[in-house]
């Protein structure tokens, strides 16, 4: 019986993957795969800019900050 | 990029996938599960629980006594329960299913109980070790549920329930003098006590169903069942 | 939102459109105020609660006769009733506050109506106090992670439904075009909460299911309450702080996007692994036991993520208190999610499932992992909200290091503890006497506790620091918010 197993499991894990595989492709030429890098980003404005810390114990500081 | 539809189209999916897989499929394929009928005993299997022992159980789950205790016995070759003496055969669905609230556990601070009824049927022993389980199991960290009975004072004749308690532990320190009745008091179980035990003692997967057979290879499982089960601490 | 279009309003039209987005986010952050700090003060309260809770139960486990003649404090019920607190009590509100305030800056959006947050908030509450005080006098269900009585379920739905609808309706008229990774989380999460709350209650409560069926509801429901709704959650706060406090975007977008989706397939089936060896299934067990593995995948993707976000800042930490327990918290998920999936394995769970080691792993996971990160959240956002300082610096850092030290001591005496349990429950030539096994846990039991007792020392030096935050005056010439620059040009009025 264990041929039967394989028979049936076999063309099932081929249609998983090939739909798989079909998702990726789908998404990748309707753009849901670009422009992660700009979600990235999207947290930061011109007041809180990347390259700034937000968060400091009260009063202490490193000594070498200029930006304030 | 809008891309709020995908999202939540997948995040339904995925929850939608195990929830079919583990709660629907089994819903259907063993929530149904009926007791079975034993020609040769003309019984009912599972047997139906008395009611002594139904309220037992409410009083195991408002304490949390599953905590601490498990109610399962796994096969034979996994873990040690039958070697133990946890159990004669591993746990089925079908011992189950006459029980309204299933009390499988997570923790083994203490032995599984899940036959706890055929290993220790004594009522008196039960009792003893809930009001101070130090009396009977002396190193347990099981709490002690002196809440349970009553001191009282003896009005006319005692009561047949009366405990009858030991003077010291196994290692020879004595009670602690509020645990022990003084002259003319008597120590008596109270209702919830007496159906907890209730509920214990009827505690015993003892039939063999068609589903336990084969479960092990039989020769295999004979060998290993020869050596004599462990004796139950205390 | 009168005010808040008065504040707009008030701005000078010709101000520059820095100070307008700067505006914007102040505002928003104001609309969150009230209902934020509503459910951060609920949550501190159940956090002191909870910990006493704990530390009464720890007490016993290894000093049964501790408060041994009351029945309300009796081990099964008050460890239930410290799992209660801090799970729904602590956690719970801590997640909606972080997850509110997160959805609204993300969306750009004010937060409308803030007053029926409040009505959700403290339905919630009482719910909880009830169902609380419902398991110390003795109606808990016994369903773990579902010990609350039922009569509470409806107060806390109609509470949930409130929150979550409001979570949504923030999200849908968020000004923000983009979706971050935070956000999806953060929405997966409310939407999978009511299912699994839900399915559970009607499965176990309402309608019981028969025989182990039941089994296989409590730990769905029970393992993706961590896995889909505390760990989404978890990770959304640490997928915003991190990069916001250092001031770096998130090292690969597509990572956290790879994260999220494989979490959201692979968690859901991982809980039945609790019942393996148990009556049910074998080939359900085996489906947990693949996808605990399978969730290998998201951890170290994650893991990866954030570590080469903050390769290179480490420095960053002596400065921000923030960031301390999100990296803290960070590095727990890790860790203890791949502790997870080994302790699926087969062999392995034979050895640690019903014993202390589990016990370890959970709080790895809730306390480590979770309670850490809302900790950096709330030291995050509490200056935002009161435009002020952290009165101390000193009881921060107490804070600190007395839950990071206790926590790792409790983790290691308990996994080495259940780890010598475990092998000492499957060796029956050797300890046929289970007594001598209960001897064997005892140290570790009492060094759990001194653990606790350190846990709770950070836990007092954080409410302290909390509560004189609340109550302290604003100093006229602080530049609070804190770490905020407040440009000259504008004034926030409230």
């Amino acid at each position: 019986m264990e041929w039967f197993f394989y028979a049936v499991a076999l063309p099932f894990a081929l249609l998983f993957l090939a739909s798989a595989a079909y998702a990726l492709y789908w998404a990748a030429k309707n753009g849901q795969l670009k422009e992660f890098e700009k979600n990235a980003a999207s947290i930061f404005d011109d007041e809180e800019p990347v390259g700034e810390q937000t968060d400091y114990f009260p009063g202490r500081r490193p000594a070498n900050e200029t930006r304030r | 990029m809008n891309r709020a539809p995908l999202i939540f189209l997948g995040v339904f999916l995925a929850l939608a996938f195990s929830w079919t897989g583990i709660v629907l499929t089994n819903q259907v394929a063993y929530g149904n599960l009926t007791p079975i009928y034993d020609d040769a005993e003309e019984k009912i299997f599972p047997e139906a629980t008395p009611g002594v022992a139904q309220r037992g159980q409410l009083v195991y789950q408002d304490l949390g006594c599953i905590y601490c205790h498990t109610q399962q016995v796994r096969r034979l070759g996994y873990g040690s329960d039958i070697e133990r003496g946890w159990g004669e055969r591993q746990s089925v669905p079908r011992d189950y299913i006459r029980e309204k609230r299933v009390l499988l556990g997570t923790m083994r601070t203490g032995p599984d109980l899940r036959n706890i009824g055929a290993r220790q049927a004594d009522s008196t022993w039960h009792l003893l070790h809930l009001y101070d389980p130090q009396i009977t199991s002396q190193g347990s960290v099981m709490p002690p549920y002196r809440f349970l009975f009553e001191m009282r004072k003896i009005v006319g004749e005692a009561s047949p329930d009366a405990m009858n308690l030991p003077s010291s532990y196994v290692d020879g320190t004595p009670l602690p003098p509020h645990s022990v009745p003084t002259e003319g008091y008597e120590l008596v179980p109270t209702e919830r006590a007496k159906s907890l035990v209730a509920y214990l003692i009827n505690l015993k997967d003892t039939y063999a169903y068609p589903e336990t057979f084969n479960v092990f290879p039989e020769e295999e499982a004979e060998a290993e069942q020869s050596e004599a089960p462990a004796e139950e601490g205390h | 939102m009168a005010s808040a279009l008065r504040i707009a309003q008030s701005l000078d039209p010709s101000t520059s459109p820095t100070s307008v987005s700067r505006a914007e986010l102040s505002e928003i952050d104001a609309s969150t105020k009230a209902p934020a700090l509503f459910f951060l003060i609920s949550s501190v309260l159940w956090l002191l609660a909870g910990t006493a809770f704990a530390l009464i139960s720890s007490f016993k486990m290894h000093t049964p006769e501790f408060l041994g003649d009351y029945e309300w404090l009796t081990f099964g019920r008050v460890r239930t009733a410290h799992l209660n607190t801090v799970i729904y009590g602590w956690s719970v509100n801590a997640a909606f506050a972080v997850a509110f305030w997160l959805m609204a800056r993300l969306s750009r959006s004010v937060l409308r109506h803030p007053t029926l947050l409040f009505v959700a908030g403290a339905f919630w509450n009482i719910g909880v106090s009830i169902g609380i005080f419902g398991i110390l006098r003795g109606d808990s269900t016994s369903i773990e992670w579902l010990e609350m009585p039922s009569y509470v379920t409806p107060l806390l739905f109609v509470a949930y439904a409130l929150i979550g609808a409001w979570a949504i309706i923030t999200f849908r008229f968020g000004k923000s075009k983009h979706i971050y990774v935070s956000q999806w989380y953060i929405l997966a999460a409310l939407f999978w909460f009511p299912w699994l709350y839900s399915i559970a209650q009607i499965m176990m409560i309402f309608e019981p299911a028969r025989g182990t069926v039941q089994a296989l509801v409590n730990w769905w429901f029970a393992h993706n309450i961590l896995g889909l709704w505390f760990t989404p959650i978890g990770l959304a706060a640490v997928y915003y702080f991190l990069p916001k406090v250092l001031g770096k975007p998130i090292h690969s977008y597509y990572l956290s996007v790879l994260g999220f989706w494989s979490l959201a397939f692979f968690y859901n089936w991982a809980g039945v692994h609790h019942l393996i060896g148990g009556p049910v299934p074998a080939w359900v067990l085996s489906a947990g036991i693949a996808a605990s593995f399978m969730m290998v995948v998201p951890v170290i993707v994650t893991s990866i993520n954030h570590h080469m976000t903050m390769v290179g800042s480490f420095s960053a930490l002596k400065y921000s208190p923030t960031l301390r327990f999100i990296v803290f918290g960070a590095v727990s998920y890790t860790l203890t999610s791949l502790q997870g999936s080994s302790m699926a394995i087969r062999s392995w769970s034979e050895v640690t499932h019903f014993t202390h080691y589990t016990i370890g792993h959970a709080h790895w996971g809730m306390y480590a992992f979770f309670t850490m990160v809302m900790f950096g959240s709330i030291y995050y956002i509490m200056p935002r909200l009161m435009l002020k300082e952290w009165p101390s610096a000193a009881l921060i850092s107490t804070h600190f290091w007395a839950t990071s030290i206790g926590i790792i001591i409790y983790v290691a005496a308990l996994s080495i503890g259940g780890v010598l349990q475990g092998l000492a429950l499957n060796d029956v030539e050797n300890y046929p006497v289970f007594m001598d096994i209960v001897e064997l846990t005892k140290k570790y039991l009492l060094s759990r506790s001194y653990a606790g007792i350190l846990i709770t020392v950070g836990h007092l030096a954080f409410a302290v620091n909390f509560a004189w935050m609340l109550i302290a005056p604003r100093a006229k010439s602080s530049t609070a918010p804190t770490l905020f620059r407040n440009p000259s040009s504008m004034v926030i009025t409230r």
